[in-house]
């Protein structure tokens, strides 16, 4: 039986991880390579890891932290974090990372992804979509840490991406980053019945309930989460945690 | 020596990384002169059949390679797409595949995936394991391993299976014919099972 | 001079301790001071649990209006957990458990931490260090060749317990020391006093690269004097007062929380491993299982025999270590090389560096005769 990913979702600033919400006032985490090494002792399915300063800040990732980091991964590991050509990405897989996400760079160029599927296949890249409601209904796709509109319809720019051939779509609600109350169902509903491409979703995980809940709705998905994996309790205490086998099962089969 | 072959597909440094924390000695081989004193032979592979099956060929060390694995009979593991290489042919594309395991690479019937299930199989998975092969020994709980591709092996002869997996139908998920063994999954990013399978490949 | 190997007839600690001085027998000084300094002071009998009763009564008393009564710290290990597992089904405390991130965290702990917060139900509140800061602290200890590796993480942990209590106005500190494990202390010549700011500034001033702008100091004055007596900051070793047995505690934790047990005292830290493990007893031949082992000795939760058989065999796993060097190596974002140089370089000692060893020890002797301090370090 195929199960559903449940995937802890990392950003990286300043060589540090912090975690934010709605895309804001990073909190201090600690070291990405202990926690990505805790990580991979807890066996989790999957982790995605973005710098999210490198398309801001306009630099090139981080190669050092992201070899450091995919020599410690026994499970497939996403990179995503200013890349902006063909050749970055093919550097970043000779690194050993599975898959390489992008964002802004796919909204300013969206043929960027075949360029690069050409080149490694199409499951390696992961297009990833920070968006925001609208005021008056629907969403807008942000990229620059949720400070620049891409004015882009979002669902003809994801049916477009599957045309494209991108291996993955990650919709991050921006709305809901860090604040521990649920995903956006609405949001991961639209996206799901307009494209058949598989997808990842990130933004709102308070309690394994909640990834259960978007796991009973959808089945096959990957569900992301970074508050629940690196924070404890009503202080927001840096722990790192991660479902065990038997709370997989209780996730897996809610009704 | 096993040797890690370096043909611009597959994820080189993860097999480097977890034989290195075996103690187990590898060489990662780019050029068919260095592929001299190999005992076991790795063909990791991600991506489409025709590009990985030209970049092989391209590579400069197809011939050793027939030579060493169909002369020589030194062990071979094919890993995704480096295990449907070792088929006659794919569906995928138009290039001739190894023909190493008798079978051709089909894609997977959508008419039998449920409407939740999406091409590709992409996650973690169980693996059913037909046989006691030396490969698949010493895994624990019911063993899952990642995948990730739209195609499967199909084997001429059945007992040439000896692990499945299913999705939509039961497919060949670990194929072995003599000294040549094919896994659909990555044991490289399956945690602790899937580096007791590469430990076993090592100890064959 | 080097002096002829001796071991003590009693425990296990030897000629490795360069001050460790045997009786007639062949009784080596820990052993004596335990039984003239410790044991009849140390009552893990009715007598320390009526102490105990008082000392709780007053904790809970300051803390009725609050959620919490008083701050626990926790490591995740086994002195730490047994003490939060007490503290909230025996003694009807409600703890706040803190916990300082130094960036080692190994998975083990933090399960065991994790386990143990959400079973019963107590808040949890981390501190973590900035990881650039500590490592170029760390990295600034390997270049000074001296023992004390474990020092900035030792210090911060200090350091933020005490602020955080003096932020907080939190009058009661549970602290998982303990006879029963530890009446063996590191003599000074294995390691040196952590909060001596003058040495640890001195170390970071020759050889760090980066300002420590965020990393917790705090003096021995302040820690011992300032915040206990004039700020009323009581720090309180809760384990003293109860029966405080190694097997007993490590299924009590098992059965009820999943805990898991460490191969070895403070292997809850990856670094600690390694420096205890491997760079102590490797690079200056400094076993601290001797001192561990040595208290279960005294302790009578171990023979001597079981316990010569342990330090047998080396403290670290030989077909893991390279894998382990090389990750101390690439948290350190330094190569196994420059490690291994370090490793390889001369021995120093505090003594090298700028220090007040002499008010560390006119410290020790005040408070030793003004009856303030129990356990015995030479």
């Amino acid at each position: 039986m195929l199960y559903p990913r449940i995937i802890p979702c990392l950003l990286v600033r300043n060589k540090g991880l912090v975690k934010t919400v709605k895309f804001k006032d990073g909190k201090y985490v600690g070291d990405p390579l202990n926690a990505v090494k805790i990580f991979n002792e807890k066996e989790v399915d999957e982790l995605i890891v973005l710098d999210i300063d490198a398309t801001v800040q306009n630099i090139e990732p981080d190669y050092k932290m992201i070899e450091n980091l995919a020599a410690e991964c026994r499970m497939p590991l996403c990179y995503g974090g200013g890349i902006k050509t063909a050749v970055q990405a093919q550097r970043i897989f000779n690194l050993g990372v599975e898959k390489i996400a992008i964002s802004s760079a796919i909204i300013e160029r969206p043929r960027l992804v075949s360029e690069i599927a050409t080149r490694v296949g199409n499951q390696s890249v992961v297009a990833v979509l920070d968006v925001k409601k609208k005021m008056l209904g629907g969403y807008e796709i942000y990229t620059h840490n949720g400070m620049k509109k891409s004015r882009l319809n979002l669902l003809s720019f994801v049916l477009q991406l599957e045309k494209l051939g991108v291996g993955e779509i990650v919709i991050n609600s921006i709305d809901n980053d860090g604040m521990m109350k649920g995903y956006d169902l609405n949001l991961i509903a639209k996206i799901k019945e307009t494209v058949n491409v598989p997808m990842t979703v990130i933004g709102g995980a308070g309690t394994t309930d909640d990834i259960a809940e978007v796991i009973s709705q959808h089945g096959i998905i990957g569900v992301g989460a970074g508050s629940l994996f690196v924070f404890k309790g009503k202080y927001k205490a840096v722990l790192i945690s991660y479902p065990d086998e038997k709370e997989k099962e209780k996730i897996y089969c809610k009704e | 020596m096993i040797s890690i072959i370096d043909y611009g597909l597959g994820n080189i440094k993860a097999f480097a990384n977890i034989y290195k924390s075996l103690n187990v000695s590898y060489k990662i081989i780019s050029d068919f002169h260095d592929l001299a004193g190999t005992d076991k032979i790795i063909i990791p592979g991600v991506g489409a059949f025709d590009h990985a099956m030209k970049s092989l060929n391209d590579s400069g060390m197809r011939d050793t390679l027939d030579k060493m694995v169909l002369d020589d009979h030194i062990p071979v593991i094919g890993i995704c797409v480096g295990m449907q290489m070792l088929a006659k042919s794919s569906e995928e594309g138009v290039e001739k595949g190894l023909g190493w395991i008798d079978g051709v690479v089909k894609k997977f019937d959508r008419s039998k995936l449920r409407s939740k299930e999406p091409l590709p199989h992409m996650g973690w998975n169980n693996v059913l394991i037909d046989s006691d092969n030396r490969l698949l020994k010493d895994l624990h709980g019911n063993p899952r391993f990642y995948f990730l591709h739209s195609y499967y092996f199909e084997c001429n002869n059945p007992q040439d299976v000896i692990a499945k997996a299913e999705y939509g139908e039961a497919f060949a998920c670990v194929i072995n014919s003599g000294n040549i063994y094919g896994i659909q999954c990555h044991p490289e990013k399956s945690h602790s099972n899937g580096i007791q399978i590469l430990k076993n490949f090592g100890e064959l | 001079m080097t002096r002829n190997y001796q071991i003590c007839t009693e425990c296990i600690m030897d000629t490795s301790d360069p001050s460790i001085t045997f009786d007639e027998k062949g009784v080596c000084h820990h052993c004596s001071d335990f039984n003239k300094y410790v044991k009849p002071n140390w009552h893990p009998d009715s007598n320390g649990r009526k102490e105990l009763e008082k000392i709780v009564e007053k904790i809970k008393i300051d803390g009725r209006k609050r959620d919490f009564d008083c701050l626990l710290g926790m490591s995740g290990g086994m002195d730490s957990s047994y003490m939060l597992h007490m503290a909230v089904n025996e003694w009807g405390l409600k703890p706040l458990v803190f916990h300082v991130d130094a960036g080692w965290n190994s998975e083990l702990a933090v399960k065991n931490i994790e386990c143990m917060v959400e079973k019963l139900k107590v808040d949890l509140y981390t501190e973590v260090i900035n990881w650039e800061e500590i490592k170029d602290f760390q990295l600034a200890f390997f270049k000074s060749g001296i023992r004390e590796l474990d020092i900035p993480q030792d210090h911060a942990f200090i350091a933020m317990v005490d602020k955080f209590a003096e932020k907080y106005k939190i009058k009661y500190i549970l602290n998982g020391g303990n006879f029963s494990t530890e009446c063996v202390m590191p003599p000074r010549e294995w390691l040196y006093y952590g909060t001596d700011i003058k040495f640890i500034k001195d170390i970071h001033g020759k050889f760090g690269t980066i300002p420590l702008k965020t990393y917790p100091f705090v003096s021995v004055l302040k820690h011992k004097l300032y915040l206990k007596y004039l700020k009323g900051i009581q720090n309180i070793k809760p384990l003293n007062y109860v029966p405080y047995i190694k097997k007993d505690v490590v299924r009590i934790l098992a059965d009820n929380y999943d805990w898991r047990e460490y191969p070895q005292k403070h292997f809850e830290s990856r670094f600690t491993k390694f420096f205890e493990g491997y760079w102590l007893p490797e690079k200056f031949g400094i076993d601290m299982r001797r001192i561990q082992l040595s208290s279960l000795i005294l302790t009578g939760q171990i023979s001597r025999n079981e316990a010569l058989s342990i330090v047998e065999k080396p403290a670290y796993n030989p077909e893991k270590i390279a894998e382990e060097f090389e990750y101390i190596a690439k948290k350190l974002n330094i190569s196994v090389d420059e490690l291994r140089s370090y490793f390889n370089a001369p021995n120093k000692t505090f003594r090298d560096y700028k220090n007040s060893e002499w008010f560390f020890v006119l410290g020790a002797r005040i408070m030793k005769a003004a009856g303030l301090e129990r356990a015995v370090r030479r």
